[in-house]
């Protein structure tokens, strides 16, 4: 990693606590997201991953605390202007516009994304192809999106997120459900994006694919930060074993 | 202060009989999903029914309603067995659509039928009153009243304790749950859409005896139903039975303090507010 | 093929243009109600059809482009154009006032809270004295239905060159993203409430056009007639039967459903009404997704077309 990038984090999460009706779903979260890192996110089901998206992307208020994007606030911003700064994420239940072609599902990204997109249509379509090649979907360019399969799926979220051009992007479980061929593909095309200058938070449910494809490794563990650091200090750490790993093996 | 006294017994009064009104609306769109902008014409061919067992066959409103129930369940069981399953899955526009399109041929059909006449159930007990004190109590209107709470609480035991009804219940928050209670899906979403018309029906020959029934009623009625199912929610008929009060007790008092004209406006300027001010905690149930 | 369509639309927009001078008046005022209700089909088509909105609010700009001219020409002595741009000018201000909490609202939410926005304003139309209360407006007569059918096709071409041009732009990119997975299109930067708001008010210019024409024209107008909410129901049926999210749907709908219910009028007056409630539901469950839709699946898979939507969406 270059040392002189990691001084200013581009994304800082600051105290976060999101409850719904009486159940705490995120509870005092902190931590931050360095320039160019690779940030995992890990823990069991109904650990508040989903929900830690969702604030960030800003298509849930937090109840407490603060989100801070290169340095400024961005907690009272609606989730457009989060997405102009450059913040782009994908959906673990996949969501493409069904009765859109999976070209102009992407080029909504290129038009609407960073710094505000792209205003010509024909200009946008081309940077989605662009995308499609880039994550290998563009033989399905022009079928309608609900037609694509799972794996398909997952990669078009990816292509949508990066159409927008973002400086920080956030996988909510890009990998679940795919084989191991495909797995490792993914893997690729994120190490790929990172090699744009792009921060990834990637949120997973499965360890093994992400110990290998992150700089740091955070667990989540009811809606709490259990651990944070290095991948295998923290894979090893007791309590994240216990709470973790303990429970899947048994 | 008498009058007030006056204008909330009859607000009551008349909650209660909107709120039969709305229990069938409101239990078709929660388990359903489907809006049925047909519901006040059902209820107007209730009104017809108990119209004519009584003039016809001499048979008292209220002993009849039983009968109108029935036949008025029937009929929604067909509907739904034979047309409305057929579009259960379609997107929201046509299920409105069709809704329409049903309300339309109805309100054709009354009209066809019985002649565009206002007609009106004045069993020999219409015109008598209980005095309390300063305050009248209509005869006829204490009695759809308490109908329409036996109805009401009983649909919500119904609901709670019945196997068909907790497999209804079910239903609302999954479409294939049905399957678990053992019973198919098919008849259980004809069973459901027949209960709510049979409330309808009744709720129609509640109606006779205390208004007037044309073939056009039904728009306004559908239109009151809806606010009345939205202050009260989908998904709990005792909730119904309150928004029922509410709207009855709003347009009482907005007839007597703000004008006549403005009786029909408060039910939906009501329910506009209540959409506003409180979106997130009505959303959820059935978006 | 694009060509020929090109083609062929201006001969057809020749042909209705040319009406007044060969067709009859009965025929040239049948067409100015078919003109108007295609504008208002394409109107909604904007907020409903593109947006996903299913608006019962449009018979408002309706109501309020017709009390905007009857109100300029009737206690201002102003002219027609001038009563327009004030009709516009209500019914843009309504879709911002009301629009913004209202359409934060989905679904049926969304349509039912339309559907009592205009009950509310019946009434409060009611009650306005420079309105007419509820005994109404009498505009100055003009007997010139060329004129009028003139102008009302002029408005429902502009309408649809502006839905056409919407499917060109940004702009209409996300009303459609909107419609199809309205999280997914605020996480991708699109502005939602701007541009329903937007919409909302770009479909409320046309229905309050059409308004302030079918106003002059009638000459006579109150509170229950220009709010009706049937009118709603109308252009919404329209765009539905013909294909919501189309640019000619809507309008083929229109002129459809129109022609039919004319028909049925003079072959069957009792049972008009009756035969139009059953087009519609047989409509409904046979081509849910409209003639245009219809028209472009039934030379692939032909009367299979209407077996395969039966099964899509029964139980």
């Amino acid at each position: 990693m270059n040392a002189i990038l990691e001084i200013t984090p581009i994304l800082e999460i600051t105290n976060v606590t999101r409850r719904f009706a009486g159940l705490v779903a995120v509870n005092d979260v902190s931590f931050t997201l360095k320039q160019g890192e690779i940030l995992g996110v890990i823990g069991p089901n109904g650990a508040g991953k989903t929900t830690l998206v969702s604030l960030i992307s800003g298509t849930l208020p937090p109840t407490l605390g603060d989100i801070a994007f290169e340095g400024h606030s961005i907690v009272k911003l609606p989730a457009y202007q989060r997405a102009r700064l450059g913040i782009g994420r994908t959906f673990q239940i996949m969501r493409p516009f069904p009765g859109l072609s999976v070209l102009d599902n992407v080029a909504v990204g290129a038009l609407f994304g960073h710094g505000g997109g792209e205003s010509e249509l024909a200009k946008a379509r081309e940077q989605a192809r662009e995308q499609l090649r880039f994550v290998g979907l563009e033989k399905f360019s022009d079928q309608r999106a609900d037609e694509l399969g799972g794996p398909s799926r997952k990669r078009l979220e990816l292509a949508k997120a990066l159409a927008m051009q973002p400086k920080v992007l956030l996988c909510d479980e890009v990998m679940a459900g795919l084989n191991h061929v495909e797995i490792d593909e993914v893997i690729d095309v994120l190490k790929r994006v990172r090699e744009r200058g792009i921060s990834i938070l990637v949120i997973e449910h499965v360890i093994k694919a992400i110990k290998s494809l992150s700089d740091r490794l955070l667990v989540l563990h009811h809606g709490e930060k259990i651990a944070d650091g290095e991948p295998d200090t923290v894979l090893s750490n007791p309590q994240v074993v216990e709470a973790y790993l303990g429970r899947k093996r048994a | 202060m008498d009058l007030l006294a006056q204008i909330l017994i009859n607000g009551i009064l008349l909650g209660g009989l909107y709120a039969v009104m709305a229990l069938g609306l409101a239990l078709v769109w929660g388990v359903l999903n489907i809006v049925n902008l047909a519901h006040g014409a059902f209820i107007m061919l209730g009104g017809y029914l108990s119209w004519h067992l009584y003039t016809y066959l001499g048979i008292d409103p209220f002993l009849g309603l039983p009968i109108t129930a029935v036949v008025m369940f029937g009929l929604g069981y067909c509907l739904q067995r034979g047309v409305l399953n057929l579009i259960v899955r379609a997107p929201m526009f046509n299920t409105l659509l069709i809704t329409f399109g049903l309300e339309v041929v109805l309100t054709y059909l009354a009209q066809m039928a019985f002649s565009a006449d206002f007609r009106t159930i004045n069993p020999s007990y219409a015109g008598s009153n209980i005095a309390l004190g300063p305050v009248v109590i209509p005869m006829a209107r204490l009695m759809a009243f308490g109908v329409a709470v036996v109805l009401t609480v009983g649909m919500w035991l119904f609901l709670l304790h019945s196997r068909l009804g907790r497999a209804i219940r079910a239903t609302a928050q999954n479409l294939v749950a049905a399957r678990l209670y053992g019973v198919e899906p098919r008849h259980l979403y004809a069973m459901t859409f027949g209960i709510g018309i049979g409330l309808a029906g009744a709720a129609g020959g509640l109606y006779g005896t205390v208004s007037q029934i044309d073939p056009y009623i039904g728009a306004t009625l559908t239109a009151k139903s809806f606010a009345i199912a939205i202050i009260g929610g989908l998904d709990n008929p005792l909730g119904v039975l309150v928004g029922g009060l509410v709207l009855g007790i709003i347009e009482s008092l907005t007839v007597l303090y703000i004008g006549a004209t403005f009786g029909d406006v408060a039910s939906f300027g009501v329910l506009v507010l209540v959409l506003i001010v409180r979106p997130s905690g009505l959303l959820g149930k059935t978006a | 093929m694009k060509a020929l369509v090109s083609i062929l639309l201006v001969v057809a927009v020749a042909v209705l243009a040319a009406v007044p001078w060969f067709g009859s008046d009965v025929l040239v005022q049948f067409g100015i109600n078919a003109l108007l209700l295609a504008v208002l089909a394409q109107g909604w088509n904007i907020i409903g059809g593109y947006t996903g909105y299913a608006s019962f609010g449009n018979s408002v700009f309706y109501g309020l482009g017709s009390y905007g001219v009857a109100i300029a020409m009737v206690q201002w002595e102003l002219p027609f154009a001038v009563g327009m741009i004030f009709g516009v000018v209500l019914a843009v201000a309504f879709a911002f006032l009301l629009g913004l909490p209202v359409l934060r609202l989905k679904g049926h939410y969304f349509a039912i809270a339309t559907l009592a926005l205009a009950q509310v304003m019946i009434a409060i139309v009611s009650n306005i004295g420079i309105a007419g209360q509820n005994i109404g407006l009498v505009l100055p007569p003009l007997n010139n239905d060329p004129l009028f059918y003139e102008l009302s096709l002029i408005l429902l071409v502009a309408a649809t060159a502006t839905v056409f041009w919407l499917t060109r732009i940004r702009f209409g990119f996300g009303l459609i993203a909107i419609r199809e997975n309205e999280e997914g299109a605020a996480v991708m930067g699109v502005n939602t409430t701007l541009y329903k708001v937007l919409a909302f008010a770009l479909s409320g210019v046309f229905s309050a056009l059409a308004g302030g024409i079918h106003a002059y024209w009638i000459t006579f107008l109150d509170p229950a007639s220009a709010f009706d909410i049937s009118l709603n129901v109308k252009m919404i049926i329209m765009a539905v039967f013909g294909g919501p999210g189309t640019v000619l749907g809507p309008v083929l709908g229109a002129f459809v459903l129109s022609g039919v219910s004319e028909v049925l009028s003079s072959e069957v007056t009792s049972a008009a009404g009756l035969f139009f409630g059953l087009v519609v539901v047989v409509a409904v469950i046979f081509m849910p997704r409209g003639l245009a839709d219809l028209m472009r699946r039934f030379r692939t898979s032909g009367w299979r077309y209407f077996a395969e939507n039966l099964r899509a969406h029964r139980i």
